[in-house]
């Protein structure tokens, strides 16, 4: 990511969150950059979403809940799975599935991304009250 | 019947053909209907215009004499210059299905044969015809031509025919009139992927005289490769770089290949560097990753590529062309132009996300859908196509009045009245609507806040969330 387009992120969230939610670490280092957020559900728990920018904005973010979410039948959500809009897990953190691959263009912004990933959260929390999947709210894109 | 008399009757029949002009055809454009009708030639009195004959030149019998040496014209021209001072000049022969030979001073890289003879050039006819031990070629040199003879052990001896592979400046004087012989030796092409559209591409291009290639892929040709692609079966397991840089020797010898066997997405300072290099960059990827990285590299570097990709079982598929301060393909996918790509390789498709990781190896199976090889060509053809008036700009030739044609950034085809193109029209009265096996040509615009070539940012912030949403957090994010 360019200098001018991490401005751009930056400021963008700065205009959307207070200054201890979000931060960038390894910015200066090309391909290992990566974005910390907190989200916090309608319920009142938070989260900590990782962003990973290493292909961004080419491609879309890595994006992972900074530790191992269960569903409601207490099974890790640690692979791939079209239900709960997941894919494979890494270091031990449930990755969300946001954006297809072929429905990605490179001026989607990370909060626009922390939009949809925050979404996820909420209907994750729902799934724990319904037992409903996650598809069942949230459709599937290309 | 000899060979010289068939030769006469075809030349006979040839003229006899072209003398015929009543019983000969032309095409017409009829505007009415759209079709072209047959017509008598010298008959038609209407409006549409004549736009072609049904036959021109018709066919002559070639020469088949087999057992030939095929003798490089460079390299006699350096075997007569060594002769000078020497007796003789060794070099060897590729025998190719036992009749043919291809003479070289030294070893090619593209080459059929690992069958060597050797060969002895002279000018002393006696060396021709004294003994020797082994199987041997010699090559009797005059200073208007060249003699070559098969020795073998037993004396008997050959005289076989040589034939002669032109020097740089004349191997594509088929070409004269059309693009000017060595118009295009000295552009630079960068090919990025060699798959179906890549490989022909590329061996397109050297046939139309582009001199210097760099090609870059990090695939092997694999057993599902082989029906769409330039490779065969014995290539199976290669790089794909090694296997076009042959084939493109193959067709010009004398041009220079540079491969670069890599993911471009993981070398993106390779990227930039052969893009500033290349007169011309053909995008011939199979995701979007690579297209931004592309369409990134060729804003910054003001060169022009050229893009192609097929949709789902090549039922269709569109070309896009980017020159400096045009659209860009970033801009042109920003008018809502993603579509549900072809599938050729499941594992490809999964390393880049076309086909989630979900997805089951089953349904990841039954997503590859590949159309034919045939229904890509007409795609590879308008790239190559437009390769060669982007390259050939501002040089006269035969190719200039596409010029005036291809004057569109995206093109768009379809093969068959499938999915996507299932509300387009039969081709017979298709009226005003689209139909198959044309092309459409669409004037693109360039996005005021294009995130590649705009030259500012200006982000897709999508929805607010609720303001209960923005209050504090607090996390730890050291």
């Amino acid at each position: 990511m360019d200098k001018e387009r991490l401005q751009a992120e930056e400021s963008l969230l700065a205009r959307k969150f207070t200054p201890n939610v979000f931060r960038f670490f390894n910015r200066e280092t090309p391909g290992t950059a990566y974005l910390r957020i907190g989200a916090k559900t309608n319920q009142g728990n938070v989260y900590t979403l990782h962003m990973d920018l290493s292909d961004f904005p080419v491609q879309q973010p890595k994006v992972f809940v900074t530790r191992m979410l269960k569903n409601k039948m207490g099974v890790d959500l640690d692979s791939p799975s079209a239900s709960m809009h997941t894919l494979t897990s890494e270091n031990g953190w449930t990755r969300i599935c946001h954006y297809g691959t072929n429905s990605w263009t490179p001026n989607v912004s990370l909060y626009k991304v922390y939009v949809k990933c925050r979404l996820w959260l909420e209907m994750y929390e729902t799934h724990l009250r319904t037992g409903k999947n996650i598809d069942y709210y949230l459709n599937h894109q290309h | 019947m000899t060979n010289a008399e068939l030769n006469r009757m075809a030349e006979d029949v040839r003229d006899e053909g072209l003398n015929q002009g009543s019983s000969m055809k032309d095409l017409v454009f009829d505007p009415v209907t759209g079709d072209f009708r047959q017509v008598p030639r010298g008959s038609h009195r209407g409006d549409g215009d004549v736009v072609t004959e049904m036959t021109n030149k018709g066919f002559a019998a070639e020469d088949t004499t087999l057992e030939m040496v095929y003798l490089g014209e460079e390299d006699l021209i350096n075997v007569r210059q060594k002769l000078l001072t020497e007796d003789k000049v060794k070099a060897f022969a590729e025998m190719i299905d036992n009749e043919v030979y291809h003479v070289h001073l030294t070893l090619k890289k593209a080459r059929y044969s690992t069958d060597l003879i050797p060969v002895v050039f002279t000018k002393d006819e006696r060396v021709a015809m004294s003994p020797v031990d082994e199987d041997m070629m010699c090559i009797v040199v005059r200073d208007e031509d060249a003699d070559a003879f098969n020795l073998v052990k037993d004396q008997k001896r050959r005289r076989l025919k040589v034939d002669y592979i032109p020097s740089r400046e004349n191997i594509f004087s088929r070409t004269k009139g059309i693009l000017e012989v060595g118009a295009l030796k000295n552009k630079r092409v960068l090919v990025i992927g060699l798959g179906s559209f890549g490989s022909q591409i590329a061996i397109e291009l050297a046939k139309a005289g582009v001199g210097n290639f760099a090609l870059m892929d990090f695939d092997r040709v694999e057993l599902h490769n082989l029906s769409r692609h330039t490779a065969t079966v014995r290539d199976l397991g290669r790089l794909k770089t090694n296997v076009i840089e042959e084939a493109i020797l193959g067709k010009n010898p004398y041009a220079s290949v540079d491969k670069f066997p890599v993911d471009i997405n993981k070398d993106l300072e390779l990227l930039y560097e052969e893009v500033g290099k290349a007169d011309l960059v053909i995008c011939a990827t199979d995701n979007n990753t690579s297209r931004f990285n592309l369409s990134k590299a060729l804003v910054e570097k003001e060169k022009v590529g050229i893009f192609g990709r097929a949709i789902t079982r090549a039922e269709g598929g569109d070309v896009f062309r980017y020159r400096p301060g045009g659209p860009c393909y970033c801009c042109l996918i920003g008018e809502g132009n993603l579509q549900q790509e072809e599938i050729t390789n499941v594992d490809s498709a999964r390393r880049d996300g076309r086909i989630a990781a979900y997805v089951s190896p089953e349904d990841a199976d039954a997503m590859v859908q590949v159309g034919l090889s045939s229904d890509i060509e007409p795609i590879c053809n308008l790239m190559v196509k437009l390769s060669l008036v982007e390259l050939s700009r501002g040089i006269e030739s035969g190719i200039s009045s596409l010029e005036q044609e291809l004057v569109y950034d995206f093109y768009m085809w379809a093969n068959r009245r499938e999915r996507h193109y299932g509300n387009w029209k039969p081709m017979p009265e298709p009226g005003n609507l689209p139909t198959i096996l044309r092309w459409y040509g669409v004037k693109t615009a360039k996005e005021d806040n294009c995130p590649i070539c705009s030259g500012h940012v200006v982000l897709d912030e999508g929805e607010d969330l609720p303001a209960t949403a923005m209050e504090d957090i607090s996390i730890d994010l050291s």
